[in-house]
């Protein structure tokens, strides 16, 4: 008895290894049939060879979004790449394209530290030259807000007009809305320099910081907050933005970023405009890919990048689709990064 | 929700401490002291600068550099080769899964998951697994939701692999149990935020980066469970295997290990269900799968976000509900089989095998994809295969409601939160914050004293010097004024809803699937809504806090009234009680250490949550711990973090209580009890 049951068992046994086995053989065999299979739609087998895999990282942001799939769609159905997007946040993806993970990251809003740190010492990523994009960052209100109060034109204007802003969580101050902790700001330090009777409030995340202002906003209620330009909802939201103090030659070291902290005066201007780069990994930029060429080439600018961001984050539609309507619809734009 | 917790929040809380021990009256008095301090010095000793370690966060912030030049320099240190060839390993383990489930075909995945669970788990399990796939399919997440799985996979096996030989040894060995104990504390005490700059540099981002990260927070329960299973079993047994001559390698593995084999499954399911509680922050370091779709969703589609969300509750409920009922049906006490029934069971395995591997051959022979398809082509036309433009319609219907400020809802939302911040979180904060840190120290240090003895006094005032130390007392005393609102909710609410539920089976069958999804949907996907619901400030990092402690609180309270001896209710009715006087009189006194141990879960799961907070406009704590990852502040981010931990040990050790105290010192309890989640709750 004892031995028909081993016997039975390692029947078992012997079964189960062959099939994992026999399932994990397979597994490895697939993989090599499937390279050559990748690339939706490209236009000839040769030059999908020469393109090869391309990775973008995309970022969190609809703008992002946008850019990234035009880009895509280009690669795709020009050049015949393989491209994969990734979604790692801000920081890391810079230690990615060290890595050689991340080939390409389009749309990046000037991270100094890190620019000094893998650009400047270790040289694993190297500036793509700018998108053409150009970030703006401002104090804005809503447009009804402006129309009912034009002397908001201005900061200026703010003055004694801060009760206005006052919610439930500002006591007897008026509520400024801070950013999305993780992007530039220096807000809590220009209220200080200029004087404002202003609470900072920090909302939270961008999806965070969005719903408390659109729900002031549809309920018809003043409100001003830290805001920025290309954004898709500004097509969606009648903004208008309070100019703050203008840089001139007297402040001209005037920062914007308050991360390093210190004495608010040396905040006391508006925000700069942004250039928005493109970074791209040094393995990729030494890798003679063409996709490499075209993205260095690839320029946009903010109504072209709002546009597809309304479609994919507004509209809904499917981002593969709204990139590959741009790019048809920009022949001409597409073709000067083809050359 | 919050309706009611708002108007019975006071008397429900106070309830159970009336009766405690006498000692609610020593605690007042000290809270009184401690009031009489705030009016008298109210704000003029805030933390000394003298007693900050001010240079902390800069040598935080060195040694990051540091670790970045070393793994970049042209020689790096052997270390570096080691994790290199961990990171090859693990990123091929979860590749090979998931090129895996998807040579397998969609069909073949589908009918191996759900026969595989039928044959070891019961067509109950089996029929949950099928749900399960088949709305992944639906829903148009087939390839998402395999990614997640094969990551899933990966991350848990290692796990296991590495928790349940650490939790053998703490099983047999208590010195070497209270050793590892704080460290298993810290790793899952530390929001993940904190530490993920530095594993992406020794890890690079990718699958490897998100299994180290998942590892981190899902080997100390496996440790514990496991610990708990090992000394679960009696001493007679092991005596009587030690008398029988059996060597120590024997008596663990012919004995130990067999008789604790529930308790191992359990450990699985277990670190199974904490692992998916990183899925979402393993999307933001290229851990692909449905965390990807909920981070980036949340910006451009919170639609796609909350169905992303769904889909991971469901895994985790399909997971759970398979993983217990395979270690129900291998429950040794049940494998008794006569031969026949032994032939039966393996002529099912080999059916069940012979199947998956002839259904996997026809979905190939019929050419079947590997992932389900979005559409469905015949010669003729061309069907649209999932309802997951249907499904985002409808959340999106959901959530335009939610969003519109002139809807009903807001209307009675927007008050309640807005009264909340006026009436409950403003005052307590500021009481907090501008008290004397002295008297705060000392008053805390107190009540640790009074409720829970001399250990706890001495942790707890080590601890909430280390917070002043560190330089972040005000954001600590604000953290603190959050945790303590919300954990009060989750306390009134989950000892009502705990008590009905105990009282009624019916209600505790119907809130089982509501309290899964609260413990595993990400808690950043449920936040939305509350974020247009009451848009001020730290109300829905508060009420996220409170529907993620409250299942918790809700499972305790139930078991422990469920726990009072039959004798003492029927003695009580006898007397002629009524049934409120049975309740209010019997059974709530007698399962008050329950209760207490549910205030004190209630407040670490509590504090779990800052993080969330903080990036949904929490401030304080939270906040630095984002700002750490998303701005590079690491040093700040870590010295948040070890706030967190502070506040969070200070705060545990202020409500554990004697009976807690006792055991630890002894080295029988579990340990703080940060792993208790619901299956250990149930009796």
């Amino acid at each position: 008895m004892t031995e028909r049951r081993t016997t039975r068992s390692k029947r078992v046994w012997i079964v189960a290894l062959t099939l994992a086995l026999a399932l994990f053989i397979a597994a490895c065999g697939e993989e090599k049939d499937e390279e050559p299979a990748g690339g939706g739609g490209g236009e000839s087998a040769a030059a999908g060879e020469d393109c090869g895999k391309v990775v973008l990282n995309e970022q969190a942001w609809a703008g992002s979004t946008a850019n990234t799939y035009i880009a895509k769609a280009v690669l795709e159905d020009k050049l015949g790449c393989e491209v994969e997007i990734t979604k790692i946040t801000e920081i890391p993806v810079f230690q990615a394209m060290a890595d050689g993970k991340v080939d390409a990251v389009l749309e990046d809003w000037q991270h100094v530290d890190e620019y000094e740190q893998y650009i400047d010492k270790a040289g694993t990523v190297v500036q793509g030259g700018p998108l053409g994009v150009e970030g703006h960052i401002g104090w804005f209100i809503p447009q009804y807000l402006m129309e009912e109060n034009p002397e908001l034109k201005t900061w200026k204007g703010l003055k004694g007009n801060e009760e206005m802003f006052q919610t439930a969580e500002s006591g007897d101050q008026g509520m400024f809305l801070g950013g999305d902790p993780s992007y530039v700001q220096k807000d809590k330090e220009l209220i200080k320099a200029l004087d404002l009777n202003f609470k900072h409030v920090t909302a939270g995340a961008e999806p965070a910081q969005v719903a408390r202002w659109s729900q002031l906003y549809k309920q018809q209620e003043p409100v001003i907050f830290y805001w920025y330009t290309p954004q898709f909802l500004n097509q969606q939201y009648d903004l208008a933005e309070v100019k703050l103090p203008p840089r001139t030659e007297a402040n001209k070291d005037c920062k914007d970023d308050s991360k390093s902290g210190g004495d608010p005066e040396q905040y006391n201007c508006e925000y700069d405009i942004t250039i928005i780069n493109k970074l791209f990994s040094k393995k990729f930029a030494e890798s003679g890919s063409p996709a490499y060429d075209v993205l260095k080439k690839m320029k946009l600018t903010n109504e072209d990048q709002e546009l597809v961001a309304k479609a994919i984050a507004g509209d809904k539609e499917d981002p593969d689709e709204a990139g590959q309507k741009w790019v048809e619809d920009n022949a001409d734009k597409v073709d000067a990064w083809l050359q | 929700v919050a309706v009611a917790s708002g108007r019975v929040a006071a008397p429900a809380f106070a309830a159970p401490a009336a009766r405690w021990r006498g000692r609610p009256a020593q605690v007042g008095a000290i809270v009184a002291l401690m009031l009489i301090g705030f009016v008298l010095m109210r704000d003029e000793f805030p933390w000394p600068a003298s007693l900050t370690w001010q240079a902390l966060p800069e040598r935080l912030d060195d040694f990051q550099t540091w670790l970045l030049e070393e793994r970049t320099a042209e020689d790096p240190n052997f270390i570096f080769a080691v994790f290199d060839g961990f990171r090859a390993f693990a990123e091929w383990l979860v590749t090979a899964f998931n090129d895996a489930l998807l040579w397998l075909t969609w069909p073949g995945v589908i009918a191996a998951a759900v026969l595989i669970v039928l044959r070891f788990g019961g067509w109950r399990a089996a029929l949950v697994v099928a749900g399960a796939f088949a709305s992944f399919a639906l829903m148009g997440l087939w390839e998402e939701s395999i990614q997640t799985l094969a990551l899933m996979t990966a991350a848990v096996l290692l796990s296991l692999a590495i928790g349940v030989p650490i939790g053998v040894i703490a099983g047999r060995n208590d010195r070497f149990h209270r050793a590892i104990t704080p460290a298993l504390d810290v790793m899952q005490i530390v929001p993940a935020f904190a530490y993920l700059m530095p594993v992406v540099i020794l890890f690079s981002v990718g699958p490897a980066a998100a299994v180290i990260c998942t590892m981190i927070y899902a080997i100390p329960p496996a440790v514990r469970i496991t610990a708990l299973g090992i000394r679960g079993v009696t001493a007679d047994s092991v005596e009587a295997s030690r008398a029988f001559g059996a060597t120590t390698a024997q008596t663990l593995f012919k004995v130990q290990l067999p008789l604790a084999r529930r308790q191992l499954l359990l450990s699985v399911n277990q670190t199974i269900m904490f692992a998916l509680s990183l899925v979402v922050i393993a999307g933001l370091i290229g851990g692909r799968g449905l965390g990807d779709v909920v981070t980036n969703g949340l910006y451009s589609n919170a639609a796609l976000a909350l169905l992303a969300g769904i889909a991971i509750v469901i895994m985790a409920i399909a997971l759970d509900r398979a993983t217990a009922a395979i270690a129900e049906r291998t429950d040794p006490a049940r494998a008794h089989l006569t031969d026949e029934g032994r032939r039966r069971a393996r002529r099912a395995t080999l059916a069940t095998f012979g199947g998956i591997v002839l259904i996997v051959l026809i979905a190939k022979a019929l050419g079947a994809q590997d992932i389900y398809p979005d559409e469905f082509e015949t010669a003729t036309s061309v069907y649209t295969a999932t309802i997951e433009d249907t499904l985002l319609g409808w959340i999106q219907d959901a959530l335009d409601y939610v969003q519109d400020p002139s809807s009903f809802i807001f209307g009675i939302t927007e008050p309640i939160g807005n009264f909340m911040l006026e009436y409950l979180l403003e005052p307590l904060r500021i009481v907090l914050m501008e008290t004397p840190w002295f008297v705060i120290l000392a008053g805390l240090t107190a009540i640790a004293y009074v409720l829970s003895g001399v250990r706890p006094a001495i942790t707890t005032f080590v601890m909430l010097d280390a917070i002043g130390v560190i330089g972040v007392w005000e954001p600590a005393m604000d953290t603190a004024s959050q945790v303590l609102v919300a954990t009060a909710m989750a306390v009134a609410l989950g000892l009502v809803i705990g008590i009905w539920a105990a009282e009624s089976p019916r209600v505790e069958r119907l809130l089982r699937p509501l309290l899964d999804t609260l413990q595993t949907l990400p808690q950043l996907v449920y936040i939305i809504p509350f974020i247009y619901l009451m848009p001020v400030s730290r109300i829905p990092g508060v009420v996220a806090s409170v529907l993620y402690a409250v299942p918790v609180v809700i499972r305790l309270v139930t078991s422990g009234l469920r726990n009072v001896s039959a004798e003492a209710v029927e003695a009580a009715s006898a007397f002629g009680a009524s049934r409120w006087q049975v309740l209010a009189k019997v059974k709530v006194p007698l399962a008050r250490d329950s209760i207490m141990l549910g205030v004190n879960q209630g407040i670490i799961l509590v504090l779990a949550v800052v993080v969330i907070g903080g990036l949904v406009g929490s401030g304080a704590l939270g906040d630095a711990v984002a700002r750490g990852l998303q701005r590079n502040e690491f040093g700040e981010g870590v010295v948040a973090s070890l706030a967190i931990l502070a506040l969070g040990i200070a705060l545990d050790r202020v409500t554990q209580g004697r009976r807690a105290a006792r055991e630890r010192r002894s080295g029988r309890g579990p340990g703080g009890g940060w792993t208790l989640r619901r299956r250990q709750l149930q009796p």
